[in-house]
C-alpha cells in the first residue's frame, strides 16, 4: 500500500515540526498509537496513517468477501467503506493544515 | 474504532434487525410445515436483542448499540388440524401445524424493515455531519 511509504516520508520529514504536536494529537485522533502526547507531529501522523492503512485493509478484506459471496451482512462492507473514506478525509485535512502552517512560516518576511 | 463510533454502533443495530428479518423469513417459510402428531411442530423463531455496554457504558455514558442475545423458540405443540387426506395424518385424521400467525409476522416484518432503515438513516446523517465538520476552516 502506498500509505506506508507516505508514513515513512512523514516520519522523517515532519519531525522538526514539534510545535505542531499539540494540534496534531487533537486533530489526528484517528491515530490511537500516535495520540500519546509529546511524541511530535511525525509520530502522530505515522500513527494516524497506520490506523488508516488498517481501516483500508479491513475494507479490502470485506470487498473480497463480498466478491466471493462470503459476506453475511452487506452493511458491514458499506459502513466500513464509509468509515475508511471519512478517516482518509480526516487525515488529509490534518495534513493540509500542517502544510498550510508550514508554508505560512516559510513565507514569513524576515 | 474510536474516531467515528456511531458508525460501528449502527452496524451492530443493523445486524440485529437483519437477524430479525431472517427469523421472520424462516417463520413465514415454515408457515405450512406440517408434522405428524407424534412429532413436535415447527417452532417459531424469536430474536432476543440486548444492549451492548448497558449500565456499564463507556466514558460518555452511551452504549455501543445492540446485539442478538439469543433465539427463543415458540410452542412445540403447535395447532392440531383435522386433515384426514394428508399423508402424515394419524388415525384420527389430525396433523400438527406450526403456531405462527401470518398477520403478526407481516406486522413484525414491517417493524424490522423500518428499524433497519432507521439505523441506515443514522449512518447517513452521521456521515453528513462528519463531512461537514471536516469542512471547517476551508
Amino acid at each position: 500500500m502506498p500509505i506506508e511509504s507516505i508514513a515513512a516520508a512523514a516520519a522523517s520529514g515532519f519531525t522538526p515540526m514539534t510545535a505542531l504536536a499539540d494540534t496534531a494529537t487533537t486533530g489526528a485522533a484517528a491515530g490511537t498509537s500516535g495520540a500519546g502526547g509529546a511524541n511530535g507531529f511525525g509520530d502522530a501522523i505515522v500513527g494516524a496513517l497506520d490506523d488508516l492503512s488498517a481501516t483500508h485493509n479491513n475494507v479490502d478484506v470485506l470487498a473480497t468477501k463480498a466478491a466471493t459471496g462470503q459476506l453475511p451482512d452487506v452493511h458491514d462492507y458499506t459502513i466500513a467503506a464509509a468509515e475508511a473514506s471519512l478517516a482518509t478525509e480526516l487525515t488529509v485535512a490534518v495534513r493540509n493544515k500542517a502544510v498550510e502552517a508550514f508554508q505560512s512560516i516559510m513565507n514569513m518576511p524576515l | 474504532m474510536a474516531t467515528f463510533p456511531v458508525l460501528s454502533t449502527m452496524a451492530n443495530g443493523i445486524s440485529v434487525f437483519r437477524t430479525w428479518m431472517d427469523a421472520i423469513g424462516d417463520n413465514l417459510a415454515n408457515l405450512n410445515t406440517v408434522r405428524s402428531t407424534d412429532e413436535a411442530a415447527f417452532q417459531a423463531r424469536y430474536v432476543v436483542a440486548e444492549a451492548v455496554d448497558y449500565g456499564s457504558a463507556g466514558v460518555s455514558g452511551v452504549g455501543t448499540g445492540s446485539r442478538v442475545a439469543g433465539i427463543e423458540y415458540g410452542s412445540a405443540e403447535g395447532r392440531l388440524v383435522h386433515q384426514p387426506d394428508h399423508p402424515l395424518a394419524d388415525e384420527d385424521g389430525m396433523v400438527r401445524m406450526p403456531d405462527i400467525d401470518m398477520a403478526t409476522q407481516m406486522t413484525q416484518l414491517i417493524q424490522a424493515q423500518r428499524g433497519y432503515q432507521a439505523n441506515l438513516a443514522v449512518v447517513d446523517r452521521a456521515r453528513d455531519a462528519y463531512l461537514a465538520a471536516l469542512q471547517i476552516g476551508k
